[in-house]
């Protein structure tokens, strides 16, 4: 069932223009972190590891994300669930024996993997971008892949949250808006002290940042483990239970 | 005669407001059940809950013989084929595009789509995208979506809505010759004229009740025929205080008894008044209708 219900979402997701969000969105990302890489200040460090040259483009990428990728992931939730309540696609489906529960965890997979691709693509193109530019220090590739990892988990976390918020209210400009807010609140936690950055969903963003200030040093950092497992386990958990919710309820989610 | 839906007491209640009261509903196998009402009075409600999109506050459904509840919904539910209100359609992609959705959905062949749609008379259209679509042929293109999967039983709200009247022949004409291939097709209409030429069993709603179900003929027969009086000078009769509207050549009276038709007449030649003639007359169905419903919200 679920499966038949994945394929459904794919092919819905025609003309929705998905594929080019996603490019632009890379795109920004990579150009907007990676737009130091030609200034001449940054170009004399190079080849010397303690200018930190890798830290400093990794330190960008965590904040242009931190700005973007809300959004992306409203907008993405938005026009997937968008279609089922203009086109009373809810209707359709339920009488075909799919519930909306059912249909909002295919959404899950179809963008979920549409946004790790994302994000693998954006880390990668910002490798490959210093490597071009020059950078001659031995790039810090577990801090970065950590990285990555750890924004994929993020990202489909703010995903179940942005479905259900879609399929609930019916007014999308409500599920941009708590993207635009939660990008700012992202951004925010960047610069507020550590603890704010798990108060909400989006702090989270920050909270896996693999840098810190110190100084004017960039010290290597993390999430507190077991806080962002609390986050993405009740995240995960509360996504299906709600799913399950809306496929027991009557009518459509909204 | 062996029914595909039974109802016993389905009752829907919205808070303290009943829409829909105790309805037991018969649909016989095989036949064109016209669903009446008029606007407001349920039939949305009734249909809704027949497929379970909405939970009855009380009552029990059967469909095919089976308890339809929200265990057995996703077996059942598949099999009706079934339009409720505004019909679906997704607006960025093509009429092929959305009926492969539905053939997927499904699990329907590319012969049963294709045979749907030129059932609909939609094949012309079938390129564009559903959000350029009139309204016309988007109820088109859901009437398609519900007949893809050859159902045994089609549960259709207000299906001719939006269609011109070359349309709603179609689609009558479509659903007679469904019945006659032993579909059982159940369709909601506030207009009885709409219904009257293909339905061959009625059920009429009024306020959430059922007012009455059974045959064409047996409506008819609940009425009593109206009375109409030829007479030259309808002026005199009406003023005797006789329960009559004038219409053209005499007057007519409403529902009278064999012995108040005696009464009537023997009033009449008391007082001079001529009578030329004393003739019953069929009411028109949509006045049975009107007097079992209501006259108020209708449209
Ligand atoms: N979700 C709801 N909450 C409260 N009241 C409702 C709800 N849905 C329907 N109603 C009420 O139930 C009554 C019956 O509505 P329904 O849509 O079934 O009527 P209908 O016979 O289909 O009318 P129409 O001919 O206009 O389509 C209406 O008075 C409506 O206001
Ligand atoms: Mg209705």
């Amino acid at each position: 069932m679920i499966r038949t219900a994945v394929t459904l979402e794919v092919h819905k997701s025609r003309r929705l223009r998905v594929g080019v969000l996603c490019l632009v969105m890379v795109a920004s990302v990579v150009a907007l972190a990676g737009m130091n890489l030609f200034s001449d200040a940054t170009r004399a460090g190079f080849s010397d590891p303690a200018a930190q040259p890798w830290e400093a483009l990794l330190l960008n990428q965590v904040l242009m994300t931190a700005m973007t990728a809300p959004i992306l992931v409203a907008v993405l939730a938005g026009r997937q669930v968008d279609i089922e309540h203009q086109g009373r696609g809810w209707t359709l489906a339920r009488v075909a024996g799919f519930g909306p529960g059912t249909l909002c965890r295919a959404k899950a997979v179809v963008l979920g993997v549409v946004l790790t691709l994302t994000t693998g693509a954006q880390s990668v193109l910002l490798l490959g971008a210093g490597l071009a530019a020059g950078i001659t220090v031995a790039p810090p590739l577990a801090l970065w892949g950590r990285y990555t990892f750890c924004l994929v988990l993020v990202n489909l976390a703010l995903l179940c949250l942005h479905l259900w918020l879609a399929a609930r209210v019916e007014h999308q400009l409500v599920g941009l808006g708590v993207g635009l807010l939660g990008a700012f609140y992202a951004v925010f936690s960047l610069l507020m002290p550590v603890w704010a950055a798990y108060l909400l969903p989006w702090g989270y963003y920050a909270a896996i940042s693999p840098l810190a200030m110190s100084g004017d040093h960039l010290v290597r950092s993390g999430p507190v483990p077991w806080l962002l497992a609390l986050f993405l386990g009740a995240a995960a958990t509360l996504f299906l239970l709600a799913c399950r919710r809306l496929d027991r309820s009557e009518g459509g989610p909204a | 005669m062996s029914h595909v839906i039974t109802t016993e007491g389905l009752t829907k209640t919205y808070g303290s407001r009943t829409v829909v009261d105790s309805l037991d509903l018969r649909v016989p196998e095989g036949c064109v059940y016209g669903f009446l009402g008029p606007n407001g009075s349920g039939k949305s409600t009734t249909m809704k809950m027949l497929l379970s999109l909405v939970r009855p506050s009380r009552g029990a459904i059967s469909v095919f013989g089976r308890p339809m509840d929200r265990r057995t919904r996703h077996e059942l539910s598949p099999m009706i084929g079934s339009l409720i209100e505004s019909p679906p359609g997704y607006g960025h992609l093509t009429g092929w595009e959305n009926m492969a959705i539905v053939r997927r959905m499904l699990g329907l062949s590319e012969r049963q789509v294709r045979r749907a749609i030129a059932t609909v008379r939609l094949g012309d259209h079938m390129d564009q995208r559903v959000r350029a679509y009139s309204l016309g042929m988007k109820q088109r293109l859901g009437i398609a979506m519900a007949l893809a999967r050859e159902p045994r039983l089609l549960v259709l709200d207000e299906p001719t809505n939006g269609l011109d009247p070359s349309g709603i022949e179609e689609i009558r004409e479509l659903l007679l010759s469904l019945a006659d291939e032993g579909v059982t097709v159940m369709v909601s209409s506030h207009l009885l004229d709409e219904v009257d030429r293909m339905a061959s069993v009625l059920g009429i709603l009024g306020r959430g009740r059922l007012v009455f179900q059974g045959t064409r003929e047996a409506l008819f027969d609940r009425s009593v025929p109206d009375l109409v009086v030829d007479t030259p000078e309808p002026r005199r009769a009406l003023e005797l205080g006789i329960p009559a509207v004038r219409v053209r050549g005499g007057v007519r009276v409403s529902g009278t008894t064999d012995d108040g038709t005696a009464e009537l007449v023997r009033r009449l030649v008391h007082h001079d008044v001529p009578v030329h003639g004393v003739r019953r007359v069929r009411r028109s169905l949509e006045e049975v209708f009107m007097d079992l419903t209501g006259r108020e919200g209708l449209s």
